[in-house]
């Protein structure tokens, strides 16, 4: 999130200054959105964690990721397993449950090579987010747990885990897909 | 390959030479057999392992298509079909080959395969998109291809292996 650095720059700076500043700032980050607080270095870095974790060949390497994150996200957050019904979480090796899997870490692999078509990249989220909005009952805090759950599985797979500029980016595309859902 | 014949009958017999050939046979036949799925999934990777030049990729496909098809552009209307270089386009064929690059990556996983086909079977049948373009598109894929491989292009296993995707998401 870019308020952080608004509060620093309002406090150097005299009154009526920081105010145009201010309002320039507010204009700043919404024309630009939050996907805009995760930089061009931090895309970098999220590219190259994510090239580390993803086979470019083979499923199993992602499959085993992904699975990793949803185990850890239901057992943090057990109320959402029932969004995950119709793709039969209750077995994780099922094929529909690993076809699941592959979707989703295949959908972040999309967006993470959109990174360097920001306008593009716009266009998909917002895809993402009407999909899951049609699907009903997920939340913007189910994004923020699903995130919480990649901050902790990825590091154990990927060496040099950048937990600060991932999270800057990863912030931004949940943001994105998560825009039009309820709190 | 006769010298090898003869060596490897030599040592193994004519029973075994029988069944030997027997396989050549059915690779050579382009069933989308385990070693096609093999090959295709190198190939691929080599097309859309590096994720900066997916986009691009993915225009010269459809460029292909609406060139080859010019009524195809009519189902591309919701994503503004008429103007490839647009991000709606560009964002939509990105999700097609993402979706292209699950199954060719679930190749040698053939029960998440299914479940993935089916999937993508009923986003299409929602669409009501005919099945006479998949045979289009994996013909401009089997054009565009070996433009972004640096070595050869084996196309009778990416005709077989395609047309197994194909013809699961038609259904």
């Amino acid at each position: 999130n870019c308020a952080g650095s608004t509060a620093h720059v309002t406090s150097t700076g005299q009154t009526m200054l920081r105010y145009l500043v201010l309002l320039a700032l507010a204009a700043y980050a919404s024309a630009l959105d939050d996907v805009e607080c995760c930089s061009l270095e931090d895309r970098h870095e999220m590219s190259a964690i994510w090239e580390k974790v993803w086979s470019a060949e083979f499923v199993g390497r992602r499959v085993q990721v992904a699975k990793a994150i949803f185990h850890d996200l239901l057992e943090h957050i057990p109320e959402a397993t029932s969004l995950f019904t119709r793709v039969h979480v209750e077995d994780f090796d099922s094929p529909e449950f690993t076809a699941h899997c592959v979707r989703v870490v295949s959908g972040l692999d999309n967006l993470i090579s959109l990174l360097e078509d920001p306008d593009t990249l716009k266009e998909q989220l917002h895809h993402l987010a009407e999909q899951h909005k049609a699907r009903g009952g997920i939340t913007k805090a189910h994004f923020t747990a699903i995130g919480h759950s990649f901050e902790r599985v990825l590091p154990q797979v990927a060496s040099c885990f950048n937990a600060e500029a991932w999270g800057r980016c990863f912030r931004g595309i949940a943001t994105g897909i998560s825009e039009p859902l309820p709190v | 390959s006769r010298q090898l014949t003869a060596s490897v009958s030599h040592k193994i017999g004519m029973e075994k030479v029988i069944i030997v050939l027997l396989g050549l046979v059915a690779l050579a036949s382009a069933d989308c057999g385990a070693l096609d799925r093999l090959k295709v999934k190198t190939e691929w990777a080599q097309v859309y392992g590096t994720s900066h030049q997916r986009v691009e990729f993915g225009q010269k496909v459809f460029k292909g298509l609406f060139a080859k098809d010019a009524k195809a552009v009519e189902l591309f209307k919701r994503v503004n079909g008429n103007n490839i270089y647009s991000s709606a386009f560009k964002a939509h064929a990105s999700r097609v080959l993402g979706g292209l690059d699950m199954c060719i990556s679930l190749l040698d996983d053939e029960a998440t395969l299914n479940a993935e086909l089916a999937h993508l079977n009923k986003q299409h049948k929602e669409r009501g998109i005919d099945a006479a373009y998949f045979t289009e598109f994996g013909e401009v894929l089997m054009d565009v291809i070996p433009d972004w491989l640096d070595h050869s292009f084996d196309k009778d296993a990416w005709s077989a292996c395609y047309k197994v995707i194909a013809d699961g998401i038609v259904g």
